[in-house]
């Protein structure tokens, strides 16, 4: 009987990590559960970073560049996001597409200066990922499997976006 | 700055009725051209929304100068006709397009498309850095994808220059397994910006 209730309560345990709203806001859609490609990339101030070493947590991955119209849009409520998430179980990965530092350090500073991305300085990582186009969200699972895309740019701070993202704290 | 500078200008700047009069002219004299500008440029029905920009080749030359492209990457950039497009699936269903099958055509005669493995030639050539490859590549429409209902998508199309306006005919299949009723939009006068002459 014990052992019943402890499985019971083990695959209740591990459902809970994964269970997330059956209706998604308008603009994320579901992708299948393949493996999240590689992410290992330095961060602005020269901080490594791997996505592989997050797993056991949800993790936000984004890609952007400052010349993209909806990117400038979006960048403020990801800004806002990441400090309301800051001490949660979510992780963020903001990936700059293949600008120099001095370009993201220039739109930052009057955008989002919270921000610290990740530099793909080449553009190899992104194109490894195929976004739909930029910008582009994905939501990567603790296994690391890919589980959720956003099309385009959303309003994270807000709404229905900001009820999608409570699920993985 | 533009924007201190202009504020500065503006509060010390005293409207006189002269000012307010021709501003409000100006203001009623431009808003047909405006509206009829918008409405040459965009096709729009139940199931799509398509936005036409045309680039001339001070603007395509100032986006990727500052993006720090090298000059002879620009100088090529430059010689080709830039149209932007903006594309909304308005409908409930996936709409797919394959930019093979829009086809740009004048008198009878297909104007090819350059494409992406036209301008991966291009870079090679002037071993272009990969970081400005990307950022390129990242700038044209996709060569082919679904649009989800309600997704937009936009990028640049890009053609040989043209003086003349012509027509493009563009074919979206629909649905999941592509298996819906194909949709085509037949649209004419679209042009280069700079090079035409109508």
């Amino acid at each position: 009987m014990k052992n019943m209730i402890l499985s019971l309560l083990i695959l209740l345990f591990s459902a809970n990590t994964f269970v997330v709203a059956e209706t998604l806001p308008k603009g994320i859609i579901r992708i299948d559960a393949r493996e999240a490609p590689a992410l290992v990339l330095n961060d602005m101030d020269g901080n490594p970073f791997e996505l592989a070493k997050l797993k056991g947590h949800w993790v936000f991955v984004h890609f952007w560049a400052s010349w993209c119209g909806p990117c400038r849009k979006e960048m403020p409520t990801i800004q806002a996001t990441l400090r309301d998430y800051k001490d949660s179980r979510l992780k963020f990965a903001i990936v700059n597409t293949a600008e120099t530092e001095d370009a993201v350090f220039s739109f930052l500073g009057s955008i989002a200066s919270d921000i610290v991305p990740l530099m793909d300085t080449d553009g190899l990582v992104t194109e490894r990922w195929q976004p739909r186009g930029l910008p582009s969200t994905f939501f990567v699972d603790p296994e690391g499997k890919l589980r959720y895309q956003a099309l385009g740019g959303r309003a994270w701070n807000k709404g229905a976006y900001k009820k999608f993202l409570d699920q993985f704290k | 700055m533009t924007t201190f500078l202009f504020k500065k200008r503006y509060l010390h700047h005293t409207c006189s009725i002269t000012d307010i009069v021709f501003l409000f002219l100006a203001l009623l004299l431009s808003a047909p051209l405006i509206a009829a500008e918008n409405k040459k440029d965009v096709y729009e029905d139940e199931d799509i929304y398509l936005r036409f920009i045309y680039r001339s080749a001070e603007q395509v030359a100032a986006f990727y100068e500052g993006r720090g492209f090298p000059k002879t990457a620009i100088a090529r950039a430059v010689q080709s006709c830039y149209v932007t497009v903006i594309l909304k699936n308005k409908s409930d269903d996936l709409l797919w397009f394959e930019l093979d099958n829009w086809l740009f055509h004048k008198n009878g005669k297909t104007i090819p498309r350059y494409k992406q493995v036209y301008w991966n030639k291009q870079w090679d050539e002037m071993k272009l850095k990969q970081a400005h490859r990307s950022t390129f590549g990242w700038t044209l429409f996709p060569e082919t994808r679904d649009a989800r209902p309600g997704e937009s998508v936009s990028g640049n199309i890009t053609l040989p220059m043209q003086t003349h306006p012509f027509s493009l005919t563009l074919n979206f299949a629909r649905g999941e397994s592509k298996n819906g009723k194909m949709k085509t939009v037949k649209l004419n006068d679209i042009y280069c910006k700079d090079a035409v002459q109508k």
